[in-house]
């Protein structure tokens, strides 16, 4: 309210000055014939507009709990994500180091849930499915369980730090090391002299060696030099399914 | 859908009570302001902000880890028309696709790397400068609170402009503004702007803006790029961004909306000029549409009227727009679907609640009868690279417009002394 009076306020100030302007240019019409003419907008009124403005409220303390569709607060992430991991799953699925448990990759809140619902998404690479945990945060208890073939979801990082590691320990990685001197001009001294993120790759159509991209768990590397320049690796695809390098080209 | 309702019904009965005591008032005493929607969200996820024409625009906020930005419960309302009344259910990116036209590479952006988590940015140097940088969960893994959703107002130009009947009066001129939310997110060497703008005339703006860096390791033939270094060689691969939305109206949230298309055809000619006749044909079950000269589409509710008695509606108005006919999902412009909760992505949809529905071919499939429709809107951009591209990336949009129709009787921005100019002379 305040800041349409101000604009209201401005607005009437702003024409009193074209009436006060044009009182002047009368007064001194002949004068101003004579100026060599003085372009327009220097008489023209100067409507500084308010600059728009939002609120700009400080964050509050971290919450335990959302409302409605809130995302999960990080409280809420840790109970659900502990009631999600069943013993049941823990004891049946395989994580990416082919250890017990499966794969954890993401959590999000149920919209339109009856209360606080979260899906929790793990991988159990022992079979190659997708698993979605449904967890009542409130209530502490799964209520749904579901899994699937042939459907991936993006990268954990410890998934993409293991495809790299993959790589390095394959023939392909002295081609990697080959590159990464190539563009830095440095010797190779090391995978942490790489920040590597990955997209999840899902065999096409004229795949050949990577045709089991898609039932297998596989990535495509983006990598760069730490502080520096991309490093092109699109060509290689790591099956972590089957925890194998192959080079696509 | 059971909090959709129960929030909405609780409140149209707050807005209606309002109203009622309103009402009530006007005979004893001013008209009190009216009380507040109950937020469906904490205060860290609200934005709800009143731009300076007097238009309030309010909305809950969250990261998806794929899709992004997503936002619930949008409500708008004016100076004019103070009762705010809800637009959307949610809106959020549905996919991008990005192939390489050298047939080698493709990626799925959303589905395949995700625009939320670790790869969301946190807001810094000139990202939201004069705007108000929200802090929120970036919904990775293991969730950080971090400063990565940027609130600001930003002028939209002229909103009208009309001679005054007065002489020695000025125009009826208002300059406008515009909502604006937008979050950034690192997908390898491009960096993507999700936004969404509201107008304070009601219109909603959601554009995908592509940045960062070309592809430093896709260089071709001639045929198939640009040539962005020195002489003819570097040819930079052209490529594709194709993007999807989904959009959920719940117009004055009372759902049950109705899909229109409308089209006008030529239809000889008069004493004075060509006839054009339109004409609308109803959309009562699932499909895939794509845009012909003059073809539009609108979502309609089904109950909700403005004070004319015209039902509300949003339009879909979509501009520049290339379609990848390389793919039976990139082709159409739009689709609309019957809402299921487990239908979220346009393509790559990987849910193991519901595994046959991965794309929306699966969705249209059964042409199930519509009652409570989603939108999902594909916008492409064939990106020839050019020189000026290289570096960083100068922006570049893809996106559309919804704009109401008769979702108020006149213009939310219409001044007081417009009052009477509603329909033909007369008021008739």
């Amino acid at each position: 309210m305040d800041r349409k009076k101000r604009a209201t306020r401005k607005r009437w100030l702003a024409w009193s000055a074209v009436a006060a302007t044009a009182v002047l240019s009368a007064a001194f019409g002949i004068a101003s014939l004579d100026a060599f003419a003085e372009p327009t907008p220097s008489t023209a009124p100067k409507v500084a507009a308010d600059p728009p403005e939002v609120s700009n409220p400080s964050p509050g303390p971290e919450r335990a709990t959302g409302v409605g569709d809130d995302p999960l607060t990080v409280q809420e992430v840790d109970k659900a994500r502990a009631i999600a991991l069943t013993p049941e799953l823990v004891d049946s699925a395989k994580d990416v180091t082919g250890k017990k448990g499966p794969e954890y990759l993401s959590s999000e809140i149920v919209e339109g849930g009856k209360g606080r619902d979260a899906a929790f998404y793990f991988y159990d690479y022992n079979s190659d499915e997708l698993v979605k945990q449904i967890v009542d945060v409130t209530g502490g208890k799964v209520t749904g369980s579901f899994r699937a073939k042939d459907m991936q979801l993006p990268a954990s990082d410890r998934e993409v730090a293991e495809a790299l590691d993959l790589v390095l320990a394959d023939p392909v990685g002295a081609d990697v090391q080959k590159l990464y001197t190539e563009v830095t001009g440095q010797p190779w001294s090391g995978k942490d002299k790489l920040k590597v993120e990955a997209h999840v790759y899902n065999a096409r159509p004229a795949d050949t060696a990577t045709s089991q991209c898609g039932q297998h768990r596989c990535l495509q590397l983006v990598a760069r030099v730490t502080d520096g320049p991309f490093v092109d690796l699109n060509d290689i695809i790591i099956d972590l399914s089957g925890r194998t390098v192959v080079r696509v080209k | 859908m059971t909090r959709t309702m129960r929030v909405n019904n609780r409140y149209r009965y707050l807005a209606g009570a309002a109203t009622a005591a309103i009402l009530l008032s006007l005979s004893v005493a001013p008209a009190t302001a009216q009380a507040a929607p109950e937020a469906p969200c904490n205060a860290d996820s609200l934005v709800k902000e009143t731009l300076p024409n007097g238009t309030t625009w309010q909305m809950c906020w969250r990261i998806h880890k794929l899709a992004g930005l997503v936002l619930d419960k949008v409500f708008v309302s004016s100076t004019r028309y103070p009762e705010p009344v809800q637009v959307l259910d949610s809106i959020a990116l549905a996919q991008l696709n990005v192939p390489y036209d050298s047939g080698a590479v493709e990626y799925n952006d959303l589905t395949d790397f995700g625009f939320g988590g670790d790869d969301l940015q946190t807001l810094g140097g000139d990202d939201c400068k004069g705007g108000s940088a929200r802090v929120g969960s970036d919904n990775a893994p293991e969730p950080q609170r971090r400063s990565v959703l940027c609130v600001s107002a930003e002028p939209s130009g002229l909103a009208y402009r009309l001679q005054s009947p007065e002489e020695n009066k000025p125009p009826i001129a208002k300059q406008g503004h515009d909502l604006v939310l937008r979050t950034i997110s690192k997908v390898g060497w491009y960096e993507y702007i999700t936004e969404y703008r509201f107008a304070d005339n009601g219109r909603i703006t959601a554009r995908l803006g592509a940045t960062g860096d070309l592809s430093p390791g896709d260089f071709v033939t001639p045929d198939k790029g640009w040539p962005i270094g020195k002489g003819a060689q570097s040819y930079s691969t052209n490529h594709y961004h194709s993007a999807f939305w989904r959009v959920d109206f719940n117009i004055a949230g009372a759902g049950k909306e109705k899909v229109e298309q409308y089209d006008t055809k030529r239809a000889g000619s008069g004493s004075g000029s060509a006839i054009f006749k339109t004409a609308k044909t109803d959309i009562p079950k699932e499909g895939s549409f794509t845009k012909v000269n003059r073809r539009w589409w609108r979502v309609v509710s089904s109950t909700s009227k403005n004070k004319d008695q015209h039902l509300r509606s949003y339009e879909l108005d979509t501009g520049a727009n290339d379609a990848y006919e390389a793919h039976p999902e990139t082709t159409p412009d739009v689709t609309f679907t019957q809402q299921h909760p487990c239908e979220l992505f346009a393509t790559g949809n990987a849910d193991p609640q519901c595994t046959n529905r991965k794309t929306i071919l699966d969705y249209t499939r059964d042409k199930e009868t519509m009652t409570d429709p989603i939108m999902w809107v594909r916008v492409g951009f064939h990106h020839i690279p050019r020189d000026e591209d290289q570096s960083p990336m100068p922006v570049h949009w893809q996106g559309f417009d919804l704009t109401p129709r008769d979702f108020t009787e006149m213009g939310t921005l219409t001044p007081p002394e417009r009052d009477g100019n509603n329909g033909g002379p007369g008021g008739q």
